[in-house]
């Protein structure tokens, strides 16, 4: 990463850590909570669904593997007198939905592009008859109930935001390193062209299911933080194809395949839909709207934000004869994906 | 009544539609209409109340429902001078059917907009972590659409459902006028097919333990999922165990096809109870064709014709306000219009309208509204009984108790048996 | 052994439906190797169209397809000018299913709008009448909805193996390069193939409203029915989408019949995944290139 890369790091993650110390508005830290939850999913999606080309419109099956696991191990015992336990029990819930992860991409990731997208939602679909049918685990449609955290009232959030941007950063930490590491470049292969990268001896199968793994994990985990916070969950809600479809959209929109793109996507989305249903409430055309201006972002900035940025003011360099720029769009142009066709099969 | 838990989980993936999306037309709508619900302007002249409600995704239909029904009754209420001289300003805001949104929107009401008082939303599923908000900052949460188990399992001393009683009891009047017939009478067997719904198969599983309990042997039982959209396998195996009474629950349109594969079938049971679907008034005909719905039960708990204490006013305040006939009017709208009367008679007795007097005045003494007289335990569970309703000569009647009904029970055979 | 036999005849019955409805998607795929997310979509907007022509005039569901599928198929042809044609050859797989999806929204917004979220059925005359056959209930609707499907597909064959625009759709499935060599307009090809698609999708519609309650939210529950049904077939042909539909059919209304029926609809999705495990690229997968 460029000097200017870990300055910009720094200053993110600082102004995040310190918003809910200097901000006591219980709405604005919820709304918070609710932009981190979608901008760590949308970051790990990114590592899979970006990087490695794999566009999973599963991931919701496993956030939800997540908000269960936590759900149903917290609904009768005590979440400890600080109510800390079950942050506690995320590395654990991290590390078993990235082994479920492995087994499901086995089979899912023997098919590719098109194909994998719709095994992947037919997970969902099969994630969340599970969790409607297992009704003796589950509460089946009757939800799941957790007990309620026993934080002070006046910073009752805290807690929850600074763990989602813990989870945020160990994302974005690993997205940084695989575009900078030998098993980023094997999976920038896998994205290129998924033939010839096993012809050059990179170990196809075993990058993508990692990447797999530690993407689905990630949104485990991130998961178990949501179903803490909402304090109830319910099949519908907790594998949700809206989660899936958010996360998307907005790697989509920041630029899948960087580093900030997805971040950004969420920062976005998910403050301008909150504060605007809020404010203005809805009215029947807003799948209408809601659809063209998916469509206008789709047509117009197939490649989203960040890329489409990077490649104007890239080229305002060359016409300004800067011939010595320096790449400081670091990961967020120089990427898979930064050049569009590269993901393509 | 469980019209308002109308709960569809037959398109789960519509709310993937309810996106965060509401975004985009709010911006077009926002510049072209402005606010169209207002300011939360405070003071001591206005009385603010905060509402989230469904007024998109899957819950849209019975949100709007029940958004016709709060704002006929601060329209009514302000009409006649307001609470206590106090103008009524609804802050109503749309949650797209997401609990994230729902759990976003109380937050905001009580913290950034200071609303005096919240009403709940729709749907137990969108009130259970709503309601653990509202309980953190110690507000009354009175709430026409959550009565499901969990609701309760909360043990909120600030809630209070304005039903007349949980959900699951949806099915027990009908047991209770099958348990009163004369033993000869009675049916011997009973067949309990139900959607896997929290407002559907618990009240199927409710009436079998009453019927078990008392003799009727169960000779089938299943539940479906709620995407099936075709029933005919699961009723043609009812059909073949041959029961006297199936006890269906259901929501809608598995209501519907329910019925319509016995038809096919042409098959029919001595006594057929559908738990919801079969008490809409206008759907229900619609659906399956009138003249086959003689002799159906179902239950409810407010209905055009009901005596309940100011029941008239409602239903000519009801009609003027949004035109249509009485049996248009869905239940969801007096059970938010109840909850405004609730306040209003706090508002009465007490002279103050603050949450810990609402809260602690309505744990005592018994409170008419459209939904009858209400009271509640501890834990916010009415303790009222739901009403009997039976299909007979093409309307929907409350049958049962006697002492509410406006018509006996019919036992006939169903219009399709014995084609 | 009756519970199977009368299950089975529900199970073929109710596949034929989805066979028609996945053969539209399966062209779609073909000439333009794009998956429709918005196929569901459009059989709801044509169970919709049925059902708006059968109580404003009366005109019966099997004689409304008559309107119905020039309305959607210049409806689809004018999607695809629209949405489709513009990406990138690079981008499409990809980005096709975004914007399909896109589609798809946009046309329940449309719907919910126009008909509001209540559920909808159409009331035909014959809508609960049946035949009893040997012991057997076989509903009439169900069985002309299936006949309707056959004749269809039937028709859809005759189309491409006999017309020469069929001959230039299977010539772009096959080879896209060598059918514009050959003077077919690729451009023209792809919106009427993706018009045909949603053609098929209309027939299918107003036949899925005399059968089911629906409403704009429903196509979720239709387009993961399709998308399993067409990746089990491998993607391959409209043959292979019709044994697809088959098998979800029957084997959803076995499980049905026999055992708990929540577990109908997984049990499809179990065998989908099982084919894969065993052959990544479906049942008919190795025909990927072949004709239509």
């Amino acid at each position: 990463m460029s000097r200017a890369g870990i300055v910009r790091a720094l200053i993110f993650f600082g102004l995040l850590t310190a918003l809910p110390f200097a901000v006591t508005e219980h709405w604005i830290v919820n709304l918070g909570v609710f932009t981190l939850i979608y901008a760590g999913l949308a970051s790990a999606w990114n590592l899979v669904g970006g990087l490695a080309g794999y566009p999973s419109l599963g991931h919701a099956a496993f956030f939800g593997a997540g908000a269960y696991a936590e759900a149903i191990y917290f609904q009768h015992r005590d979440v400890g007198a600080n109510g800390l336990l079950p942050f506690f029990a995320l590395p654990v819930i991290g590390a078993g939905v990235a082994v479920l992860g492995l087994a499901v991409g086995w089979i899912a990731m023997r098919t590719r592009s098109d194909v994998f997208a719709i095994v992947t939602i037919t997970l969902l679909f099969v994630a969340q008859t599970l969790a409607f049918n297992l009704n003796s685990l589950t509460g089946g449609s009757q939800g799941i109930g957790l007990p309620g955290a026993p934080f002070d009232v006046d910073s009752y959030e805290r807690p929850f935001y600074l763990v989602l941007v813990l989870l945020l950063a160990v994302s974005m930490g690993i997205t940084w390193a695989a575009l900078h590491s030998g098993a980023g470049l094997s999976l920038q292969a896998v994205a290129a062209d998924e033939e010839r990268a096993r012809g050059i001896g990179v170990h196809v199968t075993g990058v993508k299911l990692l990447a797999f793994a530690v993407s689905v994990g990630i949104a485990g985990m991130i998961g178990a933080v949501w179903a803490y916070y909402v304090t109830f969950i319910y099949p519908q809600f907790a594998v949700d194809p809206l989660i899936t479809i958010g996360m998307v959209l907005m790697a989509y929109l920041g630029g899948r395949g960087t580093l900030w793109g997805p971040v950004l996507g969420a920062f976005i989305l998910v403050p301008a839909q909150q504060y605007l249903a809020y404010q203005y409430g809805a009215t029947q055309l807003y799948l209408i709207a809601y659809a063209a201006v998916f469509l206008l972002i789709m047509l117009l900035l197939p490649r989203g934000i960040l890329p489409s940025v990077g490649h104007l003011t890239q080229r305002r360099r060359v016409v300004m004869g800067r011939a010595s720029a320096e790449p400081d769009q670091d990961a967020a142009t120089t990427g898979v994906g930064a050049d569009g066709g590269v993901m393509v099969r | 009544m469980l019209d308002c838990n109308r709960m569809q989980r037959f398109a789960p993936r519509r709310r993937a539609a309810a996106i965060a999306l509401v975004v985009v037309t709010s911006m077009l709508t926002a510049t072209a209409c402005g606010s169209s619900h207002g300011n939360a302007a405070k003071g001591p002249t206005t009385l603010t109340i905060g509402i989230s409600l469904s007024l998109t995704g899957d819950f849209a239909d019975p949100g709007k429902a029940a958004e016709r029904g709060y704002q006929l009754w601060a329209n009514t209420v302000n009409a006649k001078g307001g609470v206590l001289g106090r103008t009524v300003n609804l802050k109503i805001v749309d949650d797209a059917s997401s609990p994230n949104q729902a759990v976003s929107n109380y937050q905001n009401l009580i913290n950034r907009d200071h609303v005096d008082l919240v009403f709940g939303p729709f749907s137990s599923l969108l009130t259970i972590p709503s309601s653990a908000v509202v309980n953190r900052y110690h507000y009354a949460f009175i709430e026409p659409a959550g009565g499901g188990p969990a609701v309760f399992a909360q043990h909120l001393h600030n809630l209070f459902f304005v039903q007349p009683a949980a959900t699951v009891q949806g099915g027990m009047v009908f047991a209770d006028y099958i348990l009163s017939l004369p033993a000869d009478q009675r049916p011997k067997t009973a067949a309990y097919p139900s959607l896997d719904d929290p407002f559907a198969a618990p009240i199927a599983d409710a009436v079998r333990q009453r019927f078990e309990a008392a003799g009727i042997t169960t000779v089938y039982k299943s539940i479906y999922p709620a995407e099936t959209t075709d029933l005919s396998p699961i009723i043609a195996k009812v059909a073949a165990a041959k029961p006297d009474v199936v006890v269906a629950g259901t929501q809608s349109e598995d209501a519907y096809a329910d019925v319509r594969a016995m038809i096919q079938l042409k098959w029919a049971p001595k006594w057929l109870f559908l738990s919801n679907g079969a008490n809409s008034p206008v759907d229900f005909p619609n659906a399956v064709g009138l003249a086959n719905t003689e002799g159906i039960f179902s239950s409810g708990d407010w209905f055009a014709g009901s005596t309940a204490s100011g029941s008239a006013a409602f239903i000519a305040a009801y009609t003027k306000a949004y035109g249509g006939t009485a049996d248009q009017i869905d239940s969801t709208s007096a059970e938010a219009y109840s909850c405004g009367m609730l306040l209003e008679e706090v508002a009465a007795k007490t002279g103050k309208v603050d949450n810990a007097t609402i809260i602690s005045t309505l744990h005592s003494g018994t409170w008419p509204t459209l939904e009858g007289n209400l009271s509640w335990d501890s834990s916010g569970t009415p303790q009222g009984s739901y009403l009997l309703e039976q299909w007979i000569g093409g309307k929907l009647l409350a049958v049962y108790p006697a002492s509410r009904a406006e018509h006996p029970p019919v036992t006939e055979p169903l219009a399709w048996a014995g084609k | 052994m009756h519970t199977v036999i009368q299950a089975l005849i529900l199970g073929v019955l109710t596949g034929g439906v989805y066979a028609l409805m996945a053969s539209g998607q399966t062209i779609i795929f073909g000439v333009m190797k794009v998956v429709n997310l918005a196929q569901g979509a459009l059989v709801i907007a044509g169970a919709y169209l049925s059902y708006s022509l059968f109580t404003s005039f009366g005109l019966d569901p099997f004689l409304s397809i008559l309107i119905t599928t020039p309305a959607l198929f210049g409806v689809g042809a004018g999607l695809q000018w629209l949405f489709l044609r513009p990406l990138r050859e690079e981008d499409r797989a990809e980005l096709s299913l975004l914007v399909t999806f896109a589609v798809a929204l946009g046309i329940e917004g449309v719907l919910s709008v126009t008909y509001k979220t209540t559920y909808r059925t159409i009331q035909a005359g014959y809508a609960d009448r049946s035949f009893s056959v040997g012991g057997y209930q076989i509903s009439a609707v169900r069985l002309y909805a299936f006949l309707l499907s056959a004749a269809l597909l039937g028709l859809l064959y005759l189309v491409l193996e006999r017309t020469k625009f069929g001959r230039a759709i299977r010539a772009t499935v096959q080879n896209p390069e060598s059918a514009r060599l050959l003077g077919v307009n690729a451009r023209v090809v792809a919106a009427a193939g993706f018009g045909i698609g949603a053609a098929t999708a209309a027939a299918a519609g107003s036949v899925y409203g005399l059968l089911y309650s629906f409403n704009s939210g429903s196509h979720y529950d239709l387009i993961s029915r399709l998308l399993s049904i067409v990746v089990l077939g491998g993607l391959g042909s409209i043959g292979s989408s019709i044994v697809g539909a088959l098998v979800m059919g029957v084997v959803a209304a076995l499980v049905a019949a026999l055992g708990p029926p929540i577990w109908s609809d997984f049990s499809f999705f179990i065998v989908l995944l099982a084919v894969l495990l065993l052959r990544p690229r479906g049942l008919f997968g190795a025909s990927l290139r072949g004709a239509l």
